[in-house]
């Protein structure tokens, strides 16, 4: 009697650990079979060129529950006012997860002039549907230097586009100095930041130990970076204070890797392997004499 | 004096039958070995095929490992090259009497493994309908294009290294196995009668052919021992943890030499036992051999601890990582394996003398060619997927390698190609090089006579001198 309790508690507990193992494997699938959740990162970009872009960064958890680009996803872009909501364009995210848009020129604004820009995921298979909303001002950031000035500096004005199209100059607004690189934008100073004044404007006196190119050519750059009223916009200028960049010429260039070998290199492996077959044709050539000789031997022979 | 002129005219006799032989016989199983090694050709023809249909993806060779088990097998096959060089060349160059009888084998070892792995490279190109490109537009200054020049220039070289002390043996082979039942009776005439260009043993031209041989022998050194550094430098020139070494090029003729000087002995050994020529390849052959691969591999496992030790005392970024993944990484067996089991071990064997024996010494070389074919794999495969910076957005699989059924298969029909290449040779020229041996026998034929002589004239003068004494003592005694 009391053997079988035993048994018949073992198996109760045994039956009970099974069903809660599989419950949670169960619910664990239906997880991973579910959609998981995905955010956006919606910014605004206002180029030099008075180019505007919409930039939507998507991110996904993956098995190890960190965020990685989502990869190939849609996004709907939709610009928003008072009125209606009218769809942008729809655009696949790359490998970084980014999806960007050439918006038009003349968005429609709300009443207090400013943009709506809606990025949403809708229905898609990977991704619960989500969406970011941006809301900015259009602005202008004008660079105005003197490149015969020897203060060297450079002021950039910030305005925005009032009712009726009047520039309304900007105060408070953070401008960043940049210089353009080959591969990016480094900033002209430590202290590169300077706030614009009641004009709009903020100077910024030029570093002039920054090198330039064989001219001393540059492109200086100004920015505001994630402002809250007017997302990132930018502009670019090209002077000439940078300091001439001297090549000096290199009596051993790296030679190995231009079109033409240089003449040393190319002299010692013609004379190496040369010689080498120059003794070849030497040895055919003996090789013919000893071919030559059979004949005279036989003429001996028969002499 | 007619018993041993009749003695020496029979033992050149006996020699030049001993060396032809083989060419006159082909047995059931040189027909079976044939075939096999058809089949296995024909396997790996059919991959290749595979492989130029469909591209190199048919490979277990990604973005990251792009040189696999193909370049490391050319860098083992020109390795093994070095063969000829060592044995003819330099035991010719040192007037060492004992080479006579093996240098034939060496040579054409060099041969056959240059032309295979010359072939490799032209394998492992993904379009190899380009490979005249190289030649249009290739750049002098790249290692690539020295290579080509390079190996071009050395299976030249070791092709006329190889025909010409056969010119003599095809003139006999002309004269004698023409006349009896030997099969392709009339493709064998044309083909001696071509090769001996007209030999007919008169003075000058044994002076042109010493001659040809001598400046042959100097120059095929130098030429060797370029090729291998020229294939070293198309590693020790790219900017690669493990590679960009300048001991790379005395690494990789070390290494050569120590390879191709094992594959010599194996050659010897299988010539010797397939062949019947134990008289000719003796125990001492084989004992002067293991004295050489023990000094080239003493060499290369000194040039070894160099390019492994320096780094590992650093330690330092990616030749650091690098060196992990070597010594306690995924391919440290294979790693120590090579270090202990195919150099430090063979140094113990082959320093005793039991080592150095006609059984034992194929078998540590052995040990030592297989190991050598995987040190190249060694030195190819974990720094390349060691690269100094990390290729993006590659899947995680392509950052490991293996090589794939189709690898194996050319590679072995490759290897099958140089046994096929070697048997057939065998089959249609004398394995010994008989007027080399002929001569070897004169040679010591005169020393014996020499020595006869002079032990007959010591023997003469010491009897003069002694009746001198004789007479002397005789003259002191008399009473004056």
């Amino acid at each position: 009697m009391k053997m079988n309790s035993i048994i018949n508690i073992t198996f109760r507990a045994i039956a009970i650990t099974f069903l809660f193992c599989g419950n949670t494997i169960a619910q664990d699938q239906s997880q991973s079979q579910g959609k998981s959740e995905a955010t956006i990162e919606l910014s605004y970009n206002k180029k030099a060129d008075m180019s505007k872009t919409a930039v939507a960064v998507i991110k996904a958890k993956n098995n190890e529950g960190k965020f990685v680009p989502a990869k190939n996803t849609q996004v709907n872009f939709y610009v928003v006012n008072d009125k209606k909501k009218q769809l942008l364009k729809s655009v696949k995210t790359d490998i970084k997860g980014q999806a960007v848009i050439v918006l038009q020129k003349d968005l429609p604004l709300d009443e207090d002039l400013a943009f709506t820009i809606v990025a949403k995921i809708e229905n898609d298979t990977l991704y619960e549907d989500t969406e970011e909303k941006m809301h900015y001002k259009d602005a202008s950031l004008t660079l105005n230097l003197n490149p015969q000035d020897t203060a060297r500096l450079v002021t950039a004005k910030v305005t925005e586009t009032g009712k009726g199209g009047i520039e309304i100059p900007v105060k408070g607004a953070e401008v960043r100095f940049y210089v353009q690189r080959l591969f990016g934008i480094m900033p002209a100073a430590e202290n590169n930041t300077i706030e614009t004044d009641e004009k709009g404007e903020a100077s910024f006196a030029f570093p002039r130990n920054i090198p330039g190119d064989t001219t001393g050519v540059i492109t200086v750059a100004a920015r505001m970076e994630d402002n809250e009223q007017f997302g990132n916009v930018e502009n670019k200028a090209v002077t000439s204070w940078g300091t001439v960049l001297a090549i000096v010429r290199d009596p051993f260039p790296r030679a190995l890797w231009e079109p033409y070998a240089p003449l040393p290199l190319v002299i010692s492996i013609s004379m190496l392997f040369g010689g080498v077959w120059f003794t070849y044709f030497f040895i055919f050539f003996n090789l013919r004499k000893i071919k030559k000789e059979e004949q005279l031997a036989i003429n001996d022979s028969t002499v | 004096m007619a018993t041993e002129k009749y003695n020496l005219k029979q033992e050149i006799e006996t020699v030049r039958e001993d060396c032809l032989r083989p060419a006159q016989k082909w047995g059931r199983s040189t027909q079976i070995w044939i075939g096999c090694l058809l089949i296995v050709m024909g396997w790996g023809l059919y991959c290749y095929i595979h492989q130029l249909r469909n591209g190199l993806g048919v490979t277990a060779m990604r973005d990251y490992v792009s040189w696999g088990l193909y370049i490391s097998t050319f860098i083992f096959f020109i390795g093994i090259s070095h063969s000829g060089t060592l044995v003819s060349a330099i035991l010719r160059i040192t007037k060492q009497e004992w080479r006579r009888p093996i240098t034939r084998s060496a040579e054409l070892l060099t041969v056959v493994s240059l032309l295979f792995g010359g072939i490799i490279p032209i394998i492992d190109l993904g379009r190899p309908d380009r490979l005249g490109n190289l030649f249009i537009f290739g750049r002098i200054q790249s290692p690539l294009m020295l290579d080509v020049i390079a190996i071009c220039t050395y299976l030249t070289g070791s092709m006329l290294f190889l025909f010409l002390p056969m010119i003599p043996d095809m003139a006999l082979c002309r004269d004698r196995l023409t006349v009896c039942d030997s099969p392709f009776k009339k493709f064998r005439k044309w083909l001696y009668t071509k090769m001996a260009i007209g030999w007919k043993g008169t003075k000058s031209q044994w002076h042109r052919l010493e001659l040809t041989m001598t400046i042959m022998t100097i120059v095929i050194i130098p030429v060797a021992v370029s090729v291998h550094t020229v294939v070293s430098y198309i590693f020790a020139m790219t900017l690669r943890p493990g590679w960009n070494s300048t001991v790379f090029g005395p690494y990789f003729v070390a290494g050569a030499l120590y390879s191709g000087s094992a594959a010599v002995v194996l050659g010897m050994a299988a010539f010797r036992k397939l062949y019947h020529l134990e008289k000719y390849i003796t125990q001492r052959h084989f004992d002067l051999m293991g004295r050489i691969v023990l000094a080239l591999t003493l060499i290369y496992a000194y040039l070894n601890l160099n390019e492994y030790w320096i780094p590992a005392y650093n330690m330092v970024t990616a030749e650091g990582h690098l060196l992990s993944y070597l010594f306690y990484g995924s391919y440290s067996k294979a790693f120590w394996t090579c270090q202990f089991g195919t150099v430090l071990l063979p140094i113990i064997i082959m320093s005793i003398p039991k080592g150095r024996t006609k059984t034992m010494l194929p078998i540590t070389c052995i040990i030592i060619v297989a190991g050598a074919w995987v040190k190249r794999y060694l030195i190819v495969v974990p720094t390349l997927l060691h690269p100094f910076m990390p290729i993006q957005e590659v899947p995680g699989t392509w950052s490991s390698y293996f090589p794939n059924y189709v690898e194996f298969s050319v590679t072995a029909a490759c290897l099958a190609g140089i046994f096929l290449v070697i048997t057939l040779f065998s089959k249609l020229f004398p394995m010994m090089a008989v007027w080399e041996v002929e001569e070897g026998i004169l040679i010591e034929h005169d020393k014996q006579i020499a020595i006869e002589f002079r032990t007959l004239r010591e023997a003469e003068v010491a009897k003069i001198i002694e009746e001198k004494v004789n007479i002397s003592i005789e003259s002191i005694k008399q009473p004056t």
